[in-house]
Parts: structure tokens; C-alpha cells; sequence
């Protein structure tokens, strides 16, 4: 009770004080006076606010469904009977990229869509295309984490599917092969009801996940080339860390823990499904 | 005749004093009284921090006093000293890159020198405080009139030409003005088929577009970022003259320019795919090093291109400072070692080891001269800038945000010149005014 009170607890309560506060770390003889609901007023009028907010918001509407997509088929490749070593070692594989710091997998892109000397543009070459400018324009530099982002949290996808997989009562699944011989009906009646608790959880953790990404964005991007890849954490940090307006940080961090909450609620109200 | 002798042995020892202190003064017996002290400071991973770490041990040796660094990042390394300050922690030496001296003096965060400089028993009577280039002593130690930090980390933008990609086109000269760089060498230097380039400017965003990007353009044109009474100048003649001659200047460097960062932009130019490129004189180890570049043979250098309001070259780096909130007895070690590492008497030695002095008498050494081809560009550079060259007063952190932002929508065309102008100088005129700028409260110091 004390770790989550000194961990959890306290943190959140004292960025929420210091949200109605004016507190500028770099003005510290002025004192914090609490200045009401100015920092929420300040913030949501805010059009860079907003914008990375968007930004955030069609970066987890672009890397989910690609998530999803792929870890559900990974899922089902491993779910198959046979391959005993081979599957083993592929669930293990998937561990890998979840382990990699967010910082490192920031520095490797970096590395990998250089337009130079990057692998990325090798692929590229072979399919006959560029050499493409990644990380120097919006589009691509946009790309550039997307792809990141996939590579290293498909996997997380895949296992929970996996796990949501190896629920499902075998003789069930076993009759329900018999019935027929379509795989995507014995996914859409039996297995996907043991999929949604896991799916809703994922929704729930990459939501707040792509919230308060920033490691990965900021060593590849720093937010750039103009704001293409500013997604909101790069903001708050802008504001607390380079500004060190923290008033107004706080009160960004106060608002996003608000969506996050508003989405999580959404998410269990009309994904989530006891398996009855 | 008593009286006239005893005037003229009182002349003799005052006269004598200073030398007489000068032969008894030394770094061992003034470090004697605060031997095992620990001294905290961070450092940069950029070749004039390699250089002073090479040389610690010789004065850890000689005073017994620890220096432990702690190397970060330049983008964390302002973060993590406010941080310290403001939570009071074990920071004894503060490193001031030249746009936060205001910050950092007008905080109380460092001691003004004068405090180290007035104590005997510490204070190096060969400390020569003239001994300093003065533009660099009042650009990144000093802030409104007082001297808190002492050079350290000392640069100046240079033009980096390769000799052999300028010979084949038929230059035996650099360019010496940016209309000549623009309109004469770009032109035949860039071959896009061949992947080639004719310059690169380093703009990923954050203080590289801010202050080697986006400045970089203002100052040779006649432009500015503020005027006299601190409102923007970015809509003079000057500085948009400046601004759509950068913009007119990207048809000739590397596709992505505006996401190169310092490594990237040296990498450009050290495997010859670039063949001018302004970049600070730091950056001069690493052009050097054949195991990092390839044109090492055929590498000149020269003072950055003259504009039409003469040659005002970018100006950076940092000073050493000793932070407030450190016990007196780390204040004196830490004053100890900045007074060491930025001494004329490790002065060559730092050099040597890749470091760049802001220390005159180096400069004027034949074999360094012979050794260092950015000696005599850089000493040049050096006689004339514009300390404000980036605004140094504490709001810069702020509008440098502003300025990276907008300054990179305009080199990629999501803003036109005038759009991008127009909209730093409107947010960064709201940071001034929050700041107190406006209504007199403040000074106009930048």
C-alpha cells in the first residue's frame, strides 16, 4: 500500500496541484501562486496541443489495426499443431523486441532508415524503388515509427492472442473443425470470444502505450520535420523539460490521463465480454 | 635619507609582491587544504571533453581532488543541470553553453568569479584573465557586466571545403562570400545523378535548426531575431533576405538535409559526398580522423562566407562556472579545476588532445599553427562576432523551440518565408511579454 502510495499515488496527486499552479522551474523567485484553471484554459486553446494530440491519435489509428492484423496471424501460425521446436523457439523470438529499450529501437531506426547507408532504402532498391528520403520528410519520417512501432510491439499482439488461443477448450475447438472447414468461422464463433479479454487489454495498455511514447519518436525524430512526428508525449516533455513550464505540463498530463481513463472505459463498455 | 630608503624598499616589496606570490603560488599547495573533496560536473560527448579527460589524471594526481563527470547528451545536458539546481543537488560545476548564462546567472544558480578570482590562497596568479579571446570571455562567461564562467568548450563556425571535389570543378580558392557559395560553387559542385552535393546544413530540429540552421542565415544578411526594444525582426529586408536565400540554397544540399543532425551532416561531408559545409570547429577531430573520414587528404579550411553585412560567423560554446549550491570547500576545488582546464599552462596539451582553447598565446605557437589547419580560419573568426549571435537571455529555451519548429515547416515548404516569420515572431514575442520583457520589469540584455 505504501509502494503504490509513494510510486503511484503521490506522483499523480502532486502533478495535479501542481496543474492549477503557476510553476516555472526556471522562475523559481517567482514562487508558485495557484492561478486556478489557467494552465486548462492556456492548454486547451492550445493548437500545438491539439495537433500532436491528432498526431497521437493517427499514430495508434495506424500502427493498432497493423497490430492486430499481424500478431492474430502470427498467433494462429503458432497456434497450429506440429513444429514443437520451431514453435518454441519462434515464441521465444517474439520476447525480443519487446525486451529492446524504446531509446535503443529509436537509435536502430535512425540507423536503419538513413538514406544513405540505411537497410531500409536497400529494400527498397530491390523492389525498384527510391533511394527514399525517410526520416527527412513528413510522410516518410511518419512511416519510419509506424514501422518501428509495429516491429516491436507485434509480437506483444501475438502473445496475447496466443494466450487467448491456448483458452480455448480443445474439444471445442476439435468439434467445431468438424463442422466445418472454414478456419475463419470457427475464429469468428469460437475462438474470437476468448480473444476479446485479451484484445480489450491491449487496447487498453497500447492506448496509453502511444500516449506517452517518446523515447523511440525522440531519438529518431525529435518530433520532426516540423511537427510530422511531434505525438503529444514529445509536447508535454517540450513544455516540462525545455520550457520547464511544469504548470502547464502538469495540466497536459492531467488531461491525457483523463483520455486515457475516458478510453479505457470505452474500450471494456463495448469490447470487453465475459466468456460465458 | 631613512625615510626615502624605507619608501623605496616599501616600493621594492610591493612592486615584488605579485611575482614573489606568482613563484609561491601552486596548484599542489593550494589544493593542499581541500584534498579527497569531490567535484560533480557533466560533460558533453564531443571531442573537447575526450580531451580534458585524457588530462584529469595529471590533476587529480597533483591536488587530490576527485572530478567525477557524468557524460549526457547535449539535449538532456540543460535538463539535467536545471533539474539539479532546483532540487539542490550534487552539481559543483555547472556547464554553461552560451545561450543559458542568463538563465543560469539570473537564477543565482552560479557563483560570479570574481568571488574565486579575489581569493589568494585559490586564485592562479598566472590565471590572465586577458589571456581569454574577449568575445568568447564576454559571450559565454558573462552576463550583464560579470564575468561567472571561464571558456571551456570554444567554438566557431568554419567553411570545411574539400580541396579535391572544388579542384575538379575548377576552383583552386573557397568561396568567400555566401552569394559566391549560392551562385557560383553549389551549382557545379551538386551532381544529384552521382549523389553528389555541393552543401550541407545541419537542421534537425531542436537547437541544431535553431541556432546552426535558422541563425546561421540571419546575421551575415543584416538581419536579426529581435530588434532594440526586443519585438521580432524576422520581417526586416535582412532577415527575410536571409531566410529565402537558405531556402534558395537546399536545391544543393543532400535530400533530408532538414533532418541532419551534427553527425550526420560531418558523415556527409567526411565521405565525400558533400563538398562545403559550415560546421563548428569542434567537429575538426573528427573530419581528421581516417577512421571516420575519407577526404582527410584533400580537407581545407577557411572562415565561414562573408555576407552582404560582413562576416558574422556562427557563434557557440560553453563555459565552466561553479554552482551555487555547492559547500565552500567544493566551490574552491571546483574553481581549482576550471582554472586548470581552461589554463594557458594545459592549453597546448588540451589542443593536442582534440580539445579547441579559448586561450590567445596557444594560437600563436608555430607547431600548432602547422598542425591544426582550423587555427588560423578560427582565430580570424574569433577577432569579430556577434556575442548575441543567439539571444543568451534566459527566454532563448523557449523561442529556440518555437524557432526549430517553424523554422523546419519552412525549409520543407509546409509555410511559405513570410508565414514562418510571422508566426515566430508572434509566439515569441507572447514568450517575451509573459517574461516581462514589455513592461519594463526586466533589462533589455540579451
Amino acid at each position: 500500500m505504501l509502494t503504490l502510495f509513494l510510486v503511484g499515488i503521490y506522483p499523480t496527486l502532486f502533478a495535479l496541484v501542481t496543474s492549477f499552479r503557476q510553476y516555472s522551474l526556471v522562475r523559481v523567485r517567482d514562487g508558485f501562486p495557484f492561478v486556478g484553471l489557467s494552465n486548462y484554459a492556456s492548454v486547451l486553446q492550445d493548437g500545438s496541443f491539439w495537433g500532436a494530440l491528432g498526431t497521437s491519435a493517427k499514430f495508434f489509428l495506424t500502427v493498432m489495426p497493423v497490430e492486430l492484423v499481424l500478431g492474430l496471424g502470427i498467433a494462429l501460425l503458432l497456434h497450429r499443431p506440429g513444429y514443437g521446436f520451431l514453435r518454441a523457439m519462434a515464441r521465444v523470438s517474439l520476447v525480443v523486441p519487446m525486451a529492446a529499450t524504446y531509446a535503443v529501437v529509436g537509435l536502430l531506426g535512425r540507423l536503419i532508415f538513413n538514406r544513405e547507408f540505411g537497410v531500409a532504402n536497400q529494400f527498397a532498391s530491390w523492389l525498384g524503388v527510391g533511394p527514399l528520403d525517410w526520416l527527412g520528410s513528413p510522410a516518410g519520417s511518419f512511416a519510419a515509427i509506424v514501422i518501428m512501432d509495429v516491429w516491436q510491439w507485434t509480437p506483444f499482439c501475438a502473445l496475447i492472442f496466443l494466450s487467448g488461443l491456448s483458452m480455448v477448450p480443445v474439444e471445442v475447438e476439435e468439434a467445431a473443425k468438424l463442422e466445418t472447414t472454414r478456419p475463419l468461422s470457427v475464429l469468428r464463433h469460437v475462438q474470437l470470444p476468448y480473444l476479446l479479454p485479451g484484445l480489450t487489454a491491449m487496447l487498453i495498455l497500447r492506448s496509453a502505450d502511444v500516449l506517452k511514447l517518446f523515447d523511440m519518436v525522440f531519438t529518431m525524430t525529435r518530433g520532426g520535420p516540423g511537427t510530422a512526428t511531434e505525438v503529444i508525449s514529445i509536447l508535454v516533455q517540450r513544455v516540462g523539460f525545455r520550457v520547464f513550464d511544469m504548470g502547464t505540463a502538469s495540466a497536459q498530463a492531467i488531461l491525457l490521463l483523463i483520455f486515457t481513463i475516458v478510453l479505457s472505459r470505452l474500450y471494456i463498455r463495448y469490447l470487453y465480454r465475459e466468456i460465458t | 635619507m631613512r625615510k626615502l630608503l624605507l619608501a623605496a624598499v616599501c616600493a621594492a616589496a610591493l612592486l615584488g609582491a605579485p611575482s614573489a606570490r606568482a613563484q609561491a603560488w601552486s596548484l599542489e599547495s593550494a589544493a593542499a587544504p581541500l584534498k579527497g573533496t569531490q567535484v560533480n560536473v557533466t560533460f558533453l560527448d564531443r571531442p573537447g571533453y575526450r580531451a580534458i579527460i585524457k588530462l584529469l589524471p595529471d590533476f587529480e594526481k597533483r591536488t587530490g581532488i576527485k572530478v567525477n563527470y557524468e557524460i549526457v547528451p547535449y539535449e538532456n545536458s540543460r535538463e539535467k543541470q536545471v533539474l539539479n539546481f532546483t532540487a539542490k543537488g550534487d552539481l559543483t560545476v555547472a556547464l554553461v553553453d552560451l545561450v543559458w548564462i542568463g538563465e543560469f546567472a539570473e537564477n543565482g544558480w552560479i557563483v560570479p568569479a570574481d568571488k574565486f578570482i579575489k581569493d589568494t590562497a585559490i586564485a592562479d596568479p598566472a590565471l590572465k584573465m586577458d589571456g581569454f579571446f574577449p568575445l568568447l570571455l564576454n559571450a559565454f562567461g558573462s552576463w550583464g557586466g560579470t564575468v561567472y564562467g571561464l571558456p571551456f568548450d570554444n567554438y566557431s563556425g568554419l567553411l570545411y571545403y574539400n580541396a579535391c571535389m572544388l579542384k575538379s570543378a575548377g576552383f583552386d580558392k573557397p568561396p568567400a562570400t555566401w552569394d559566391e557559395l549560392a551562385h557560383v560553387y553549389a551549382p557545379k559542385l551538386t551532381d544529384k545523378s552521382k549523389n553528389q552535393y555541393g552543401y550541407v546544413l545541419q537542421s534537425l530540429r531542436g537547437e541544431t535548426q535553431s541556432a546552426d540552421s535558422f541563425m546561421r542565415m540571419l546575421w551575415p544578411f543584416g538581419g536579426s531575431l529581435l530588434d532594440k526594444s526586443f519585438h521580432s525582426n524576422l520581417k526586416s529586408t535582412g532577415s527575410q533576405t536571409g531566410l529565402k536565400f537558405r531556402q534558395d540554397l537546399m536545391q544543393y544540399m543532400p535530400p533530408g538535409d532538414v533532418s541532419l543532425d551534427h553527425a550526420e551532416a560531418v558523415n556527409a561531408f567526411a565521405q565525400g559526398q558533400v563538398a562545403l559545409m559550415t560546421e563548428w570547429s569542434a567537429f575538426y577531430a573528427t573530419v581528421t580522423d581516417p577512421k571516420t573520414s575519407k577526404v582527410v587528404d584533400c580537407l581545407q579550411i577557411a572562415p565561414e562566407p562573408a555576407g552582404p553585412a560582413g562576416r558574422l560567423p556562427a557563434l557557440g560554446g560553453f563555459s565552466l562556472a561553479v554552482a551555487a549550491q555547492a559547500p565552500e570547500k567544493e566551490q574552491k576545488a571546483g574553481w581549482l579545476f576550471i582554472q586548470w582546464a581552461t589554463s594557458e599552462a594545459i592549453a597546448k596539451e588540451y589542443v593536442q588532445a582534440g580539445g579547441v582553447s579559448g586561450r590567445k598565446a596557444v594560437y600563436d605557437l608555430p607547431e600548432i599553427k602547422a598542425q591544426y589547419k582550423f587555427v588560423e580560419p578560427m582565430v580570424a573568426s574569433w577577432q569579430a562576432g556577434v556575442p548575441e549571435f543567439r539571444p543568451r537571455f534566459p527566454s532563448w529555451p523557449a523561442i529556440s523551440e518555437v524557432v526549430a519548429e517553424w523554422g523546419s515547416k519552412m525549409q520543407l515548404g509546409q509555410v511559405t518565408v513570410e508565414q514562418g516569420s510571422d508566426e515566430i515572431g508572434k509566439r515569441m514575442e507572447a514568450i517575451l511579454q509573459k517574461d516581462g520583457y514589455y513592461d519594463g520589469k526586466k533589462a533589455l540584455l540579451q
